[in-house]
């Protein structure tokens, strides 16, 4: 049975890499005495998969987690599973699924909130109009670097489609904005490339150090409805 | 509370590291989990209120450093006692290290991100020479004074361990005190006698004069070098009656009732050992001459099997690993290795948790048990004939004939495996060209056991790795007194070596003769190769065992400021009634032994296992005498 998790991540555990969240889940498991499945073949590994990895250095509210697992209640998978995770990781709901649907396949947009300092002394008001003109703009370009067979090559790409609503929530001492930006297979649009061209292009005079950015929510995406995987 | 000592408190806490910065410089470097602590295992204690605080340094980088058994030993030793915490610290590595600088953060330990000079004190563990420029990067960075008699009684106390402390005088200058020998009592007996100190407000002096009289413990600054004319030592005159002429090496009795760590700490990001290391005995009967291990962690003692099965159990449930490696230093020799390894998969079979082995000897016996535990993947093996030809094998007393590895080599070819590494070393005692030329008909042999299999027994695509390491002759071994080969006689041989091997399925590589050069004269140095290693760090040496980052040049440089002749202390040959800057250590092998075997060697006679009869190298409380 596969039983779907919310955990967060959240403080000092934000510098732990996708590849380092998947070997602590996977040794809390046996530590947890969590009976998961493992695939078949020379190096079985326990089935579980993480949807729509974090970036490093970026916290979360809620992240997701399918484990194929024989059933347990979701109960005591928590209270068994917090109890051995770092208090900054916790798992804080669940439910089996009824029918398979993986996470990277519905996961669509996230919902960043990014805050940072700027030398700028604009209310909230003129920045949210700089932002809402230059999202009029139908094409917002960006050059990616992609590396093919050992050789660099440059792509320019419109994010324009990937970038979602965007609020300016607070601007005293930081500027805090709420941003939801396209995520996973179907266009993805990475949070900091997101504030260097926002930086760019409304001359916000970010100062880089400053930047601090969480994810609130992941979306899955029906027609125009978004809704969470749990 | 008077006045002055609320400020100080106040002082303290501003000392505290800056987290704000902190996370900025987290932002921008590789690997930012190296420097956050928080791990599985990883124990944080209220600073304030603890008595002792102690403060561990393995001088590398946290990658490094984490794959090290003692430090899970001393970790745990330490803060199972209420009044004691341990926190670690490491190298920051170079991109950190920019930006701690430029932000003026000092160096700070994992756990409370607390700065390192508040701690009562700091102790480095000493692996390898060449992490010594890295200890007074450590002590820069934390801001506590380099030399040891410029250090205040605020300072912490900067002390050192581990199997490079058998010639503790080369960083003598650096390191308020040593501890000889294993650490699990001496470390408490030191820590208890701190705080006893602390309480009754003694200063740093008195507790120097006090820890001298600990066995095991040797306070450089207690004794003083004469030379003679031609720069050799005369003699160490110990300035106090108090201190003793000889340091003798601290040994646990009973590896059973001794203290062992039942937890690991779990690095978030990988490291080099992903996995719970069990040691299962101390110490070797091999007696192979070139090797200082199988000299000072001497006598061979074991856990019973009961007692390894017990800790297996706790370090799996607390770790949640799924491997364990047998750790020694010549796991194959365990007296019931079969029953061991049998009883472990047994116990984890449910549980999917694998055993593995780290050496290996070139025994089909061995064979048969690795057949057994690895079940899934063929994987490469390593074996280590150390030497090319027969002959040279038994001056080095390396217990190995040709016929043990074409026997293993055959069964390991038939069984599945295909790609094989071996490991020599160019330089040894009495080497000719032709016992150079040895390693690679050694290697060709290899290859022909391969190919004269039937086609059919022959699996994956045979590939053959021989490693030529530049032989350092190290302090408690028979090779002791001998002159390193030269920078150019070691290329030479590589050369030769690298000229003859033309064969597509067998790859040649040594390493930098320069770097082992450098070894050699720390390895074998005394008090003044100090000045050596300060002003090379000066010119920015570091992480000198990365070959990316030795700096040989600097080295030289600083060798001829300092008027220092490298060469007196890696090429030349002593004579045996020469005062040797180690000389006051007692690692419990006499030298009488050592002298004995080194003469031996020279005659190409080999040396028995100490399991097949006692050799007589002087340890008194050994079970292999017992047994004779």
């Amino acid at each position: 049975m596969i039983i779907r998790v919310k955990f967060n991540k959240k403080n000092y555990l934000k510098y732990i890499s996708h590849l380092d969240l998947m070997r602590l889940f996977q040794r809390s498991f046996n530590r947890a005495n969590i009976p998961v499945k493992y695939s078949k073949g020379f190096n079985p590994q326990p089935k579980f998969s993480i949807g729509a990895p974090l970036s490093l250095g970026i916290e979360s509210e809620e992240e997701y987690m399918d484990i194929d697992l024989e059933y347990m209640p979701v109960a005591e998978f928590i209270d068994r599973m917090n109890r051995v995770l770092p208090e900054d990781i916790q798992i804080i709901s669940g439910k089996y699924l009824k029918r398979e649907e993986s996470l990277n396949s519905i996961i669509a947009w996230s919902n960043y909130e990014i805050q940072f300092k700027t030398d700028h002394r604009k209310s909230k008001e003129e920045i949210n109009k700089v932002i809402d003109n230059w999202l009029l703009h139908e094409k917002i370009m960006i050059t990616k670097i992609r590396k093919k067979k050992g050789k660099e090559i440059e792509k320019e790409i419109n994010i324009r489609p990937f970038i979602g609503n965007v609020i300016v929530k607070d601007v005293n001492n930081n500027i805090t904005i709420s941003v939801l930006l396209k995520t996973g297979s179907n266009g993805n649009l990475n949070p900091m490339d997101f504030v260097n061209v926002l930086n760019r292009d409304c001359e916000l005079n970010i100062d880089m150090d400053t930047i601090s950015i969480k994810r609130l929510a992941l979306y899955a995406e029906k027609g125009d409805e978004l809704y969470k995987p749990l | 509370m008077t006045f002055r000592e609320k400020l100080k408190i106040n002082e303290r806490w501003k000392q505290m590291i800056n987290t704000k910065v902190l996370d900025k410089i987290l932002n921008k470097v590789e690997k930012p989990a190296r420097y956050i602590g928080m791990e599985q295992n990883s124990i944080k204690k209220d600073l304030n209120k603890v008595k002792v605080k102690f403060a561990f340094s393995f001088p590398d980088i946290y990658d490094v450093g984490m794959s090290h058994l003692g430090l899970h030993i001393l970790y745990n030793l330490i803060n199972e006692e209420e009044d004691f915490a341990c926190e670690r610290v490491f190298s920051p590595w170079l991109d950190m290290e920019e930006e701690m600088r430029k932000e003026n953060l000092p160096l700070f330990t994992l756990e409370s991100k607390e700065e390192v000079k508040n701690f009562d004190f700091l102790g480095f563990t000493l692996q390898y020479e060449m992490s010594y420029t890295n200890i007074l990067n450590i002590l820069d960075l934390a801001d506590i004074p380099l030399l040891s008699k410029d250090r205040k009684e605020e300072d912490p106390l900067v002390i050192a361990g581990g199997p490079c402390a058998y010639n503790p005088e080369p960083i003598a200058d650096f390191i308020d005190f040593f501890v000889i020998g294993e650490g699990e009592e001496v470390t408490l007996e030191i820590l208890h006698l701190y705080k006893k100190h602390k309480e009754e407000k003694g200063t740093r002096d008195e507790f120097l004069e006090k820890v001298a009289t600990i066995e095991g413990v040797y306070v450089p600054k207690f004794y003083d070098i004469v030379y003679n004319d031609d720069n050799t030592i005369k003699e160490m005159i110990p300035i106090s009656p108090k201190v003793p002429k000889v340091i003798k090496k601290r040994m646990i009795k009973d590896l059973n009732s001794m203290f062992s760590p039942e937890k690991m700490i779990v690095p978030f990001i990988e490291t080099i050992h992903d996995r719970v290391v069990l040691e299962i005995f101390r110490g070797c009967t091999r007696g192979c001459r070139f090797c200082q291990a199988g000299m000072i962690y001497r006598p061979v003692r074991e856990k019973s099997i009961d007692r390894l099965v017990e800790l297996a159990e706790k370090l799996i449930e607390s770790t949640g690993y799924e491997n364990i490696s047998l750790s020694s230093l010549s796991s194959c020799d365990y007296s019931e290795l079969y029953l061991l390894i049998s009883k472990l998969m047994e116990r984890f079979e449910e549980k999917k948790v694998g055993v593995s082995l780290p050496s290996l000897r070139l025994d089909s016996f061995i064979i048969d048990i690795l057949n057994e535990i690895e079940k899934v993947r063929k994987t490469g093996l390593t074996f280590a004939p150390e030497a090319g030809s027969q002959r040279l094998r038994d001056v080095i007393n390396k217990g190995v004939t040709e016929d043990d590895l074409i026997n293993t080599v055959t069964k390991v070819f038939k069984e599945g495996w295909s790609s094989i590494k071996l490991y020599f070393m160019i330089g040894l005692p009495t080497e000719t060209d032709e016992d150079v030329l040895g390693i690679k008909d050694l290697a060709y042999k290899v290859k022909d056991i391969f190919f004269s299999l039937p086609k059919e027994e022959r699996k994956g695509n045979l590939k053959i790795t021989a490693s030529a390491s530049c032989f350092v002759p190290k302090p408690f071994t028979p090779f002791q007194w001998v002159g390193q080969d030269s920078i150019d006689e070691f290329h030479r041989k590589a050369h030769l070596l690298k000229n003859s091997i033309r064969d597509k399925k067998i790859t040649f590589n040594y390493h930098d003769p320069k770097l082992s050069y450098l070894e050699a004269i720390i390895a074998r140095g005394d008090r003044r190769i100090s000045k050596l290693i300060l002003r090379a760090w000066e010119k920015g040496c570091k992480f000198d065992g990365w070959s990316e980052h030795f700096k040989y040049d600097k080295w030289i440089e600083a060798m001829e400021e300092l008027n220092i002749d490298g060469d007196f202390y890696a090429l030349r040959t002593r004579d045996f009634d020469e005062v040797l800057p180690w000389d006051f250590i007692d690692p419990l092998v006499s030298k009488k032994y050592l002298i004995r075997e080194f003469k031996k060697s020279l005659e190409g006679e080999t040396t028995g296992d100490c399991r097949e009869g006692c050799r007589g190298c002087g340890i008194v409380d050994c079970v292999m005498r017992g047994e004779k």
